[in-house]
């Protein structure tokens, strides 16, 4: 009898206590709010009660972004939180799960044509805002305005001025490949003198380096020297991967022009030893764009001072004798989710893009090289000041690679150009062969 | 425990109700609260329960997936369940009686199994016909993934290594293991220390392992290989994949040889000993027999685990490595294999349908080679 009644009370203990679970993840709806505050830092964020959350996938720019968003808060009573993801972890792949989970933020970040399939249908338009004609760099898709540009990078092929004055290299001379082959040996003959381990860090390592050379260099091709709006090149790529080989083959020769005068332990190297060989005064040339800037101040500061702090400037990827220009672009954009806090979302971007609002946070915490033309606040960045001159002159054309098929660089180029710069190829001819059938395999599986 | 589950049954058997052990038992039943209950009034509790925890479930169902707010269908989802539960306990039925009560109680693991591996695993063999990009899909596709899949040299090439990778580990960890079991039930002095130092890499990650050993490829090995490391040639690399590997891996197959060593029976090994074996022969043909079983174990164990091989692969060379001629095509995954192979076909190329043909692809091979297994350990076991 006892055993009995025993039994019927654990049954109904564990009853309960399943119920308890069932009915504790049940209830937390209507009282959310409140808790928001101290939500953990690693569990997704809650959106405020009227305000918005914005995603974001650099989390150098963390700090900054949070001291935008309490300003925000503190002038007008909105409250922004700040979402980072970043180191290592894949935002678009998070965004998704954002999506299943019915947890969107309000804005999130997204990078342009290889990202908007999958937001299609998701995105608010933002043509009527204000900040649209301040800009040449929102994100457009058939006529219509779905992201808000944050900062401006630039890829061109970095130099350190002091060195190439002691070589009597005069940057501007360089304007074509043959004055480039000639640069590079004026340099090269004095390589010890000038303390260099080579002309050029030029880094093809594949497994964690693979954008630099297979998006990158690889993007010149597509950009460097053409109008912002010609998509030549791009539409030909997107049919199928093909390259035109008549602008193709000196832009191959530039790179074999790269292999013959960088450091080889590029085929091995990192990111890092990347930036800080150019930091220490190792390199005379670096094939990294101006998101080194940040780099340069922060982690290499102490290397970058000992080198002498010295002032640095962007070379065309000239490959054909005048091509003048640098490629610049916001490496990604902002999208409204069109479900989300639209109203509030986009006066948070039209004060964000007012140069008495959000420019100066954005400048000078973010380090952002503001892409809107009535900005007047410039980051400390070596870069500033030499894509500012290119974009004043007209010098600058677009990023068209990123609207390469998803993945490329990783998945197929990046490889190529190890192997080439491994000397794999005995010769430009192939290694272009190569990287034509590397890019028409992957546009048809 | 055998014998809880006794005690366990047996008031389950009182409980439950009108069985025929109970119904000898008179007076007891009739104590029963909710059992004393007469047929009739439960009859007609029972339906009615059930139908009402059915519609409110339904409701509830509905109201989440037409997006509404309400914050009452959380509980009104946990009430439909009770009252359907409490409804399914009343059903007027000796036969079933106990049968139902077995699924009350298994419910709730049958539905976090349900939710967290039955119904991912249908969705994601239903993905694998679509053209799913893990926000929505527009298109049925058939088998169109499938096709793709083994029409992509790449993928073929991914499927290859993956099993040469297999076979050198299962051979290699199991042979390294061996040894170093060997050594460190030999008397030797320190021995302790050392199955303590060979088992330490087993407890770092693989993450944390791979970027680690790339350091050390191409910062100290690289001065003993030329001016080139071994991870940037494909064939090197999977060697070096191969190295850690066993590095990581070969000091956790050990213990368990170690364990099966030391329960060799001490006669044993003491009668081959006065016989005048040698110690090579009493190795093989005293210790190996002996430990039979533990060799099938640890080969299972290899094989499963090359199998799904991804944190060292990723961090080491991220599947990239050029392969000359494979098919007549050059290939950029030199050394990616099957799970990093999903993994970037779903993620870096943004291609979920066609990454879930693969791991569909992925599963079934891993099932197979996990019946086999089973089979074999199930007949060594009779044959012990």
């Amino acid at each position: 009898m006892k055993k009995n009644v025993l039994a019927i009370m654990v049954a109904a203990a564990t009853l309960a206590t399943a119920l308890a679970g069932c009915a504790g993840a049940a209830a937390p709806a209507a009282d959310a709010p409140a808790e928001a505050e101290t939500t953990d830092s690693a569990a997704p964020a809650e959106t405020p009660e009227g305000g918005i959350r914005l995603v974001n996938n650099k989390v150098e720019v963390d700090a900054g972004l949070k001291k935008l968003a309490q300003a925000y808060q503190d002038k007008t009573g909105v409250p922004v939180v700040i979402e980072s993801l970043g180191g290592g972890i894949d935002t678009q792949a998070t965004l998704k799960g954002y999506y299943q989970a019915d947890n969107m933020p309000d804005i999130f970040v997204f990078e342009g044509d290889i990202h908007y399939p999958t937001w299609e249908g998701l995105l608010a338009d933002l043509s009527d805002e204000a900040w649209v004609s301040d800009t040449e760099a929102e994100y457009v898709r058939d006529g219509k305005v779905y992201g808000f540009p944050t900062t401006t990078e630039a890829i061109g092929l970095a130099y350190n001025a002091d060195i190439l004055a002691k070589a009597g290299v005069d940057p501007k001379s360089i304007t074509g490949p043959e004055s480039m082959r000639k640069a590079f040996e004026t340099i090269d003959a004095k390589k010890d003198e000038l303390g260099l381990t080579s002309v050029l860090g030029y880094y093809t390592e594949s497994s964690q380096l693979w954008w630099s050379p297979g998006q990158h260099v690889f993007g010149t091709y597509f950009d460097s020297g053409l109008a912002r709006d010609d998509t030549t090149y791009i539409d030909m790529f997107k049919d199928g991967g093909k390259l035109d080989m008549d602008r193709a083959t000196p832009w191959a020769e530039m790179v074999a022009l790269f292999n013959e005068y960088t450091d080889p332990a590029g085929v091995s190297g990192t990111y890092d030893s990347q930036v800080l060989g150019f930091a220490s005064g190792k390199y005379a040339f670096v094939t990294q764009g101006s998101w080194i800037g940040a780099t340069l101040m922060n982690d290499d500061k102490e290397a970058y001072d000992a080198a002498g702090h010295f002032e640095i400037g962007m070379i065309p990827y000239a490959f054909i004798e005048g091509q003048d220009t640098i490629l610049t672009n916001s490496p990604n954009w902002w999208g409204v989710y069109k479900d989300g806090n639209v109203e509030e979302a986009k006066k948070f971007l039209a004060w964000c893009a007012a140069d008495d609002g959000g420019q100066q946070i954005l400048a000078e915490d973010c380090g952002f090289i503001s892409p809107y033309a009535s900005n007047t606040h410039a980051p400390d960045d070596p870069f500033a000041k030499t894509i500012a001159e290119y974009t004043a002159a007209g010098k600058t054309s677009s990023w068209h690679w990123l609207s390469m098929k998803e993945g490329i660089g990783q998945n197929a180029t990046g490889v190529v150009f190890q192997d080439f710069a491994m000397g794999n190829f005995p010769d430009a001819k192939t290694f272009l062969d190569t990287l034509q059938q590397v890019c028409t395999n992957y546009y048809a599986n | 425990m055998r014998r809880l589950c006794q005690v366990f049954h047996e008031n389950l058997a009182c409980y439950v109700g009108p069985s025929t052990k109970s119904n000898s038992n008179g007076p007891m039943f009739q104590n029963m609260g909710v059992i004393t209950m007469d047929f009739a009034a439960k009859k007609l509790i029972s339906p009615i329960l059930i139908a009402g925890g059915a519609v409110m479930l339904v409701i509830s169902l509905i109201m989440d997936f037409t997006g509404s707010g309400a914050s009452v269908r959380g509980m009104l989802l946990v009430l439909g369940i009770v009252a359907a539960f409490a409804g399914l306990y009343l059903f007027p039925t000796q036969k079933h009686h106990r049968k139902i009560v077995y699924i009350i109680f298994l419910f709730p693991l049958l539905f976090t199994f349900a939710v967290t591996v039955i119904i991912p695993l249908v969705l994601g063999i239903c993905y694998s016909f679509t053209d799913w990009t893990g926000i929505r899909f527009s298109n049925i596709v058939g088998l169109g993934n499938y096709l793709t899949m083994f029409s992509d040299p790449a993928f073929i090439w991914s499927i290859l290594i993956t099993f040469i990778f297999v076979i050198l580990n299962m051979v290699l960890i199991n042979f390294v293991g061996f040894l170093l079991a060997l050594l460190c039930t030999s008397g030797l002095k320190g021995g302790g220390f050392f199955r303590a130092s060979y088992f330490l890499p087993n407890l770092i990650g693989g993450i944390v392992l791979g970027y680690i050993w790339q350091f050390i490829f191409n910062n100290v090995i690289i001065g003993l290989t030329g001016n080139i490391s071994w991870l940037a040639r494909s064939k090197t690399a999977l060697f070096a994949i191969v190295v850690v590997y066993i590095w990581q891996y070969a000091g956790y197959i050990m213990l368990i040889y170690i364990t099966g060593l030391t329960q060799i029976p001490g006669d044993v090994l003491e009668a081959a000993k006065i016989d005048g074996a040698t110690p090579m022969q009493t190795l093989m043909k005293v210790k190996i027999p002996m430990i039979a079983s533990t060799f099938t174990i640890c080969t299972f164990l290899t094989l499963t685990s090359a199998f799904k091989q991804f944190d060292v692969n990723m961090a080491l060379t991220n599947g990239a490595g050029s392969v000359a001629n494979f098919m007549g095509n050059y290939l950029s995954n030199g050394t990616q294999m099957l799970a990093l192979n999903i993994y970037n076909t779903a993620i870096s190329k943004n291609n979920y349908a066609l990454g879930q043909a693969k791991a569909v692809f992925f599963f079934i091979i891993l099932a197979i080679v996990s019946l086999i297994q089973v089979r074999v350990s199930n007949k060594k076991e009779v044959e012990l």
